[in-house]
């Protein structure tokens, strides 16, 4: 095979057996790769029903054909399993290194099965993989347990690992790979903890074979000569100031969430932005393997109560930890950050429980005997404070590390969780991005905004325009960019990439770009019309699976501030959501019923049953 | 008339005193694209325009006291 190694790795933990598995091409070709082969893996050998914590789930950890290749973004890989903060599917997503070792190692794809009586770490060294005790690794941050794994393996060994919070199961913990890059949603990290692998170590020194070399290195030519000339009359606000510019779009729009989503526009934005973090505190851009871009941040905070050095924040965080807890001190955002990223929480989901729980003290429905401590709304050093004890599940960290949806319905207030599915927000506000909303509420993982993030044609009008306000127009849009991003995802290529800069040529609309690159690495043949289909395909199994695990049409639902709240101020001033409107054609168009299940000639056409 | 124009990242290189946010004056029925000439960006340069939040176009015709704000395509995560 080409592009894929044609090898996967089943880890069974409750056997401390290892055995190498062929990658059957028929499933490669259909499913392509990255969360293509989670779903695959899943729908097949996972109950919907499984307790997420329990041995009988698993972890599909996949790279695509693309991944550990010259490819621009050929980075990533996907993490797939049943969420224990959710309780559907969850695939997240990573970049960084590690994908491209596991490549180069000579796998396409790792199984983790069962759990382990006592902590272990994989160790995989080119073609030979073992199990080794981890209990000397259990407790240590996610940077000392890298420290620790290259000293054991190989100095130049690429890790993924759990901290803290993932051994203590807290259901938003992430999987840290290359210290700071973050397989971050829906608690994959517990998920691991829950098995008792406190990590993988990876080496590979072989070379991703191409199908055709020679039309592998003109199509890559391509885009990244295209890329240099774009970028030379038009920086990279991405490389420049990394994410973290996003705030001046979702600000001046209007939808920058704001004290748990009360608000659309944050008064202290300009002192938690993108241009502030590059004058303060930017120590270098970084990129990820193959990368042109480099949007990661090393930032370092030189001296004061926040002191302290790493990657990131990214925008997610400076609007979960920021702008969504009324927090305008980029120092101490920041260094909340930094300890997400050291004990291992997804940033996203830890922001949006503190907000929460902010809305709840402020209001009076948590009271300071049951936190120990005030929580209020631009709190700095409590920020920073509860993303330590949250990690370590200590004091009102215990309660946090349920989620925002179990705090909020502790308190007598659900409808006060800003999330769909159990899964917090991303940094946009659904009811000045009105497709945004009805991606959120079908998005098969809950509300994330990278699965389909139709921002760039509401918000930035690439590569259509389309009125941020609208909703009669959005529901084939948003189907689309879905199915889109499931072949961004398989490939497990950037999105970064691929919706911009195939754009500039106009070839996003159509998967035209990606497919070329496809069958110069594998050799597959692809039209981009059966490419587009394979992401369909995984997206109406990734829906049936979550039918299966107890999900309904009434789940497919924002909160009431979101549909019924409007939005008090700004460009998307008396906005709210209007998702019922936009549901009832979004089922009808992509084949489901009015109850949203796939009918059984749509999952005959995708080859589903 | 005048409006308030905000610049960010590598559109401030336009800004007519360094400052990110200033004031513009403009003659009356001018358009977003007159705004892009008095700041000399040229026609290669790519501008995501909001007039008060909402996205516009170069023909869009502005006010007195219309908020214009310009930045390059960016995207989230």
């Amino acid at each position: 095979m080409h592009g894929w190694c044609g090898k996967i790795l089943r880890v069974d933990l409750s056997q401390g057996k290892i055995t190498s598995e062929p990658l059957d091409p028929q499933v490669a070709r259909d499913y392509i790769g990255g969360r293509g082969f989670g779903i695959y893996y899943l729908q097949r050998e996972v109950d919907p029903q499984c307790d997420p914590l329990g041995p009988g789930n698993k972890i599909v950890m996949a790279a695509g054909p693309l991944t550990g290749t010259a490819a621009p973004t050929g980075a990533r890989y996907v993490v797939t399993t049943k969420s224990p903060l959710t309780g559907a599917i969850t695939c997240s997503n990573s970049g960084g290194h590690f994908p491209a070792e596991l490549k180069k190692s000579g796998h396409d794809a790792i199984i983790i099965q069962g759990a382990a009586a006592k902590p272990v770490y994989l160790w995989i060294d080119g073609g030979r993989a073992e199990l080794r005790p981890a209990e000397h690794l259990w407790g240590l941050s996610t940077h000392a347990t890298d420290d620790a794994l290259r000293r054991e393996t190989h100095e130049k060994a690429k890790t993924s690992v759990i901290g803290p919070a993932g051994e203590k199961r807290v259901l938003f913990a992430a999987i840290m790979n290359d210290r700071d890059r973050a397989a971050g949603r829906a608690g994959v990290g517990a998920v691991m903890g829950a098995k008792n692998l406190k990590a993988i170590a990876v080496r590979g020194e072989g070379e991703v074979a191409l199908a055709d070399p020679a039309a592998f290195k003109a199509v890559n030519t391509k885009y990244r000569e295209a890329f240099k000339a774009a970028t030379k009359v038009n920086p990279p606000a991405l490389r420049t100031h990394g994410t973290a510019i996003t705030v001046v779009g979702t600000q001046a729009h209007g939808v920058f969430p704001t004290r748990n989503f009360q608000q659309g526009t944050f008064e202290g934005w300009e002192a938690i932005y993108g241009e502030t973090l590059t004058k303060k505190y930017l120590v270098r851009a970084k990129p990820c393997f193959s990368c042109p871009i480099a949007c990661g941040r090393v930032t370092r905070i030189p001296e004061g109560p926040y002191q302290g050095e790493g990657e990131g924040p990214e925008y997610e965080t400076i609007y979960s930890l920021g702008s969504d807890c009324g927090v305008d001190d980029l120092a101490a955002l920041t260094k909340a950050n930094y300890v997400c990223n050291e004990l291992g929480l997804d940033t996203i989901s830890m922001g949006s429980t503190i907000a929460c729980a902010m809305e709840l003290f402020e209001k009076g429905h948590l009271k300071e005997s049951e936190t120990g401590m005030p929580i209020r709304w631009g709190d700095g050093q409590a920020l920073v404070d509860l993303c330590r004890m949250t990690a370590l599940r200590e004091g009102f960290g215990d309660v946090l590390a349920e989620g925002s949806l179990r705090l909020a319905t502790r308190c007598g207030h659900p409808e006060l969780a800003m999330v769909a599915k159990g899964l917090d927000f991303a940094g946009y506000d659904p009811r000045g991005v009105q497709g945004l909303g009805l991606a959120y509420a079908t998005s098969p993982i809950g509300g994330s905004h990278m699965r389909g993030d139709t921002a760039y044609f509401e918000l930035l009008g690439v590569p259509v325009t389309a009125d941020p306000l609208s909703w009669e127009d959005k529901p084939p849009l948003v189907a689309k960019w879905q199915d889109l991003f499931c072949v961004i995802d398989a490939a497990a290529l950037c999105v970064f990439f691929s919706v911009r800069y195939l754009v500039e040529q106009n070839l996003m609309v159509s998967p035209i770009g990606i497919t070329e690159l496809l069958n110069a690495a594998t050799g597959a043949g692809y039209t981009p019309e059966e490419v587009e289909k394979i992401g369909e395909r995984i997206f109406n199994a990734e829906r049936m699976f979550l039918l299966g695990a107890g999900f309904t049409r009434r789940d497919d639902a924002l909160p009431p501030r979101i549909t019924q709240e409007p939005m008090p101020a700004g460009p998307a001033k008396g906005m709210v959501c209007k998702l019922e409107e936009m549901l009832v054609p979004y089922y009808r168009l992509r084949g489901w019923s009015e109850n949203g299940v796939p009918g059984k000639d749509k999952l005959a056409e995708l080859g589903l049953i | 008339m005048k409006v308030h124009v905000s610049l960010f990242a590598n559109l401030r290189d336009h800004a007519p005193s360094g400052q990110g946010r200033f004031e513009l004056p403009l003659a009356g029925g001018a358009t977003a694209a007159d705004v892009l000439a008095a700041l000399r960006v040229p026609a290669a340069v790519q501008v995501v325009l909001l007039v008060n939040g909402r996205r516009a176009d170069s023909a869009a015709l502005l006010h007195d006291g219309d908020e214009v704000t310009l930045f390059p395509p960016m995207e989230g995560g």
